[in-house]
């Protein structure tokens, strides 16, 4: 196989060569800023955010789709909704979901019996969210994570991650009619005793 | 892949260069019955009478037309298995080709010309000059429209299911139909998460239906425990009343189960099948050899699933030998060289070892039917050695045993009464140049008890001995080479850590004589090594030179049994990397 090479050549005019031309259209840019906000009253269309100031709550101030601290959803009877399905351990970039599986021993089967996030290694890309056939897992808390003395506080397992957690009303098994409700339930001759 | 060296043996490694010569030893009279294992009377491999694709020399061949492509192929080959020569896998369900052929899942229609209806291309036996079309468009909506009633009632659990990821509903979906449910009314339910057997849970909503777990009963263990029950959408496979399937075979239909219909429990929410590694290897249960595939990750065995190798096993394997990946448990590993209770580097262990063996007057040395040949072969050169008078050393004579794991049971299909894998190469070993095999296990049970020796040297960590001769190791020179803590290798006083079969490149000869090979799924983490390293390292330490390492006696092998397969193996590493299931796609 042969390697071509392509020659872009840059077109540089002289005002671009000398750089000062740019540099003081910088400045004039940073002045007008620092005039606008300073002088008008009401700080102008200032973004930035007062942390810690009284009346100033950040959450106000995050976009709709902020992914915050994961959490855990419950189901109807408050058990995890997770299933242990491992699809956001296998497409977390950062590797930092830890599942291990087990048998529920009811008709829901399976759930997860640890489920742990290190969340100092988490990238916070939000894959697993997406990832999630069932609405298991959810990053919409709106929380930031907060700097932690020991790793350790840092690593969040079922309980802490459930506490955050509320009952999802997203039909279990997908978008559409659940069969599972609306199985005939009058013949009896096709009802059976699971076990 | 399979073995097809079927020249029965005398797997014995010619003495490396270098070693001592062989001393003269007057052979010793066998005690006792045969020890070796014996495949039954007029038993075969369970192979189906099968769908000859390829054809062999001297058979009638049909020459047909698929996708535009001339194949010549033997005759009475299905078209199925025809394009299967061409690369063209035909997308199917029910057709297995251990089985035999039920055509009732029509997922294998193809065109063929002259033929008016598009027909099962399992079924159809090629015919000369047939023109087959396997994706016109016709077979492509036919097969997309089949997969979509197989669906109709299908609970898509996938997030439950332990299918997920080699399941070939998944593959066929993604690869055929790839569209939304047009299904609005309910799905009819049935049973989920039944027991049906000591292995095997039941999810009769995900059957398919194709019947390949009812076949396999009736013509492989030939129990025939499943059958079909009721008919049209609520037909489901089920266990005749009373009934369980508890057959030594039942776990196969988890293997052949296209869907994750039949569950194994052991595996039942171990780990999902795409987390794994699959290593090509032999099984260890018992002295058939079947060929397998063990699935690890993290340096931690999952599951033992059986390979395809027409010339033992065939596609299935027994239960029991699904458990030996168990002896792989992390917790029981013995990792560092132990002397008298105190854990020493391995160097020194090996150099106590070495003079203290140096001094025995009365010595031991056992070989193991579990252990490979190259294992075997080691120490039938250290026992030369030490029967050489050197400079400054008496040489003494060891008595030889061979040892391993209690018979068990044993049948007419695969498993095999002799729960070792290598009875035949220890044998070999042990009888080496220097005439038979000394004695045997009873005996030396009893001659332990005796205290008949200062020093015994076990090659393995298995076999059972009575808790009297346990305990007359304590007090004597005893070394075993341990991959994991065993009553007998806790009973020893010096333990070298060895790599387990799970870790190492090396062979067995079955029953039949034939090498079968093991390979390492995981690199041996501290002090652990090949057993035939370990030995090897014990000789350097007596002053020997040029001693043979397990890989070069691993090269001998291949070379004396022209095993093309072992051969590329030890001359190429990589070609041991384990491969990762998520590329495999789908089993069953
Ligand atoms: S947000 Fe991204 S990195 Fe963090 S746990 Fe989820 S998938 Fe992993
Ligand atoms: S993807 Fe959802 S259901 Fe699956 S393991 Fe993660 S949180 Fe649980
Ligand atoms: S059998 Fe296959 S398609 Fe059906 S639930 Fe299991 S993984 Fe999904
Ligand atoms: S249980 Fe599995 S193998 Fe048996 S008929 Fe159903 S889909 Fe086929
Ligand atoms: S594979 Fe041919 S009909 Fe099922």
């Amino acid at each position: 196989m042969t390697i071509s090479v392509k020659k872009v050549s840059l077109q540089r005019t002289t005002r671009d060569q000398i750089f000062l031309p740019a540099i003081l259209e910088g400045l004039l840019t940073t002045a007008r800023h620092f005039f606008k906000n300073t002088f008008t009253p009401g700080h102008g269309d200032v973004e930035t955010i007062r942390y810690g100031e009284p009346g100033v709550d950040v959450k106000d101030y995050y976009p709709e789709r902020f992914r915050g601290v994961h959490r855990l959803m419950h189901r109807e009877d408050g058990s995890v909704r997770c299933v242990a399905c491992m699809c956001c351990s296998t497409v977390c970039p950062a590797r930092c979901i830890y599942i291990e599986a087990e048998d529920r021993r009811d008709d829901a089967e399976k759930a997860p019996r640890s489920f742990v996030i290190d969340e100092l290694k988490c990238v916070v890309c939000g894959f697993c969210v997406e990832a999630c056939p069932c609405d298991a897992i959810r990053m919409d808390t709106r929380e930031h994570w907060i700097p932690t003395e020991t790793r350790a506080e840092a690593v969040l397992g079922k309980v802490e991650l459930m506490s955050r957690g509320e009952q999802s009303v997203a039909v279990q098994g997908g978008l559409g009619a659940s069969y599972r409700e609306q199985a005939p339930k009058a013949d009896p001759r096709f009802t059976h005793d699971p076990r | 892949m399979s073995n097809h060296d079927s020249r029965s043996t005398s797997s014995t490694i010619p003495p490396t260069p270098g070693t001592l010569p062989p001393p003269s030893v007057a052979p010793a009279p066998r005690v006792g019955m045969d020890p070796r294992p014996h495949a039954p009377e007029g038993w075969a491999p369970p192979v189906a009478p099968n769908r000859p694709a390829e054809p062999t020399e001297g058979q009638e061949t049909v020459t047909l037309t698929i996708d535009g492509k001339e194949v010549t192929v033997a005759k009475g080959t299905n078209v199925l298995e025809a394009s299967g020569l061409l690369g063209e896998e035909v997308c199917h369900f029910c057709y297995h080709q251990g089985l035999s052929i039920a055509a009732s899942c029509r997922q294998c229609l193809v065109e063929i010309e002259k033929m008016g209806k598009l027909q099962p291309s399992c079924q159809v036996p090629v015919a000369e000059g047939m023109v087959v079309h396997t994706s016109s468009p016709t077979v492509l909506k036919a097969r997309r429209e089949m997969l979509e009633f197989t669906l109709k009632n299908h609970p898509i659990d996938c997030p439950i299911c332990d299918k997920a990821g080699e399941c070939t509903l998944q593959r066929h979906y993604m690869a055929h139909d790839h569209q939304l449910t047009r299904v609005d009314v309910p799905k009819i339910r049935k049973p989920k998460h039944k027991d049906i057997g000591r292995e095997i849970v039941l999810d009769a909503e995900r059957c398919i239906l194709c019947s390949r777990c009812v076949r396999f009963c009736e013509e492989i263990p030939g129990t025939a425990e499943l059958t079909m029950s009721w008919r049209g959408d609520h037909e489901q496979i089920d266990i005749a009343d009373g009934h369980r399937l508890d057959n030594a075979y039942s776990i196969n239909t988890v293997d052949i189960c296209p869907v994750g219909a039949l569950t194994a429990k052991d595996f039942r929410f171990a780990i999902r099948a795409w987390e794994l590694h699959a290593t090509p290897t032999t099984c260890n249960g018992c002295a058939t050899g079947c060929a397998v595939e063990l699935h690890t990750k993290h340096e931690q065995a999952y599951r033992v699933v059986p390979r395809f190798d027409p010339a033992v096993n065939g596609h299935w394997m027994c239960d029991e030998g699904r458990y030996t990946y168990k002896e792989l448990d992390p917790q029981a590993r013995v990792h560092r060289a132990e002397v008298d209770g105190a854990t020493v580097p391995l160097a020194d262990a090996i150099a106590t070892v070495a003079t203290r063996l140096t001094k025995a007057r009365k010595l031991a040395v056992v070989f193991s039917s579990s252990a490979t040949n190259e294992a075997n072969d080691a120490l039938r050169e250290l026992a030369e050695v030490l029967a050489t008078s050197v400079k400054g050393r008496e040489g003494i004579t060891a008595t030889r045993y061979v040892l391993g794991h209690p018979r068990g049971e044993g049948d007419a299909i695969l498993r095999d009464a002799d729960k070792n894998p290598n009875t035949n190469g220890a044998h070999d070993a042990a009888a080496g140049s220097a005439g038979d095999v000394d004695k045997h296990e009873a005996e030396l049970a009893l001659e332990l008890a005796g205290r008949a020796y200062d020093a015994v040297l076990f090659l393995d960590d298995s076999g059972e001995l009575s808790e009297v001769a346990l305990a007359g190791l304590a007090n004597i020179t005893s070394v075993c080479l341990a991959s994991r803590r065993t009553p007998l290798s806790s009973a020893c006083s010096i333990v070298l850590p060895a790599a387990s079969w799970a870790e190492i490149l090396g062979t067995y000869t079955n029953r039949q004589g034939l090498l079968r090979v093991v390979q390492p799924a995981w690199r041996p983490e501290h002090d652990r090594k090949h057993r035939a390293d370990l030995l090897r390292d014990l000789m350097l330490a007596m002053g020997l030179r040029n001693v043979a390492t397990a890989k070069e006696r691993t090269r001998l092998l291949a070379d004396e049994h022209e095993h093309a397969e072992l051969q590329a193996l030890v001359t190429d590493p990589k070609a041991m990397r384990p491969t990762l299931l998520r590329w495999a796609n789908m089993r069953g």
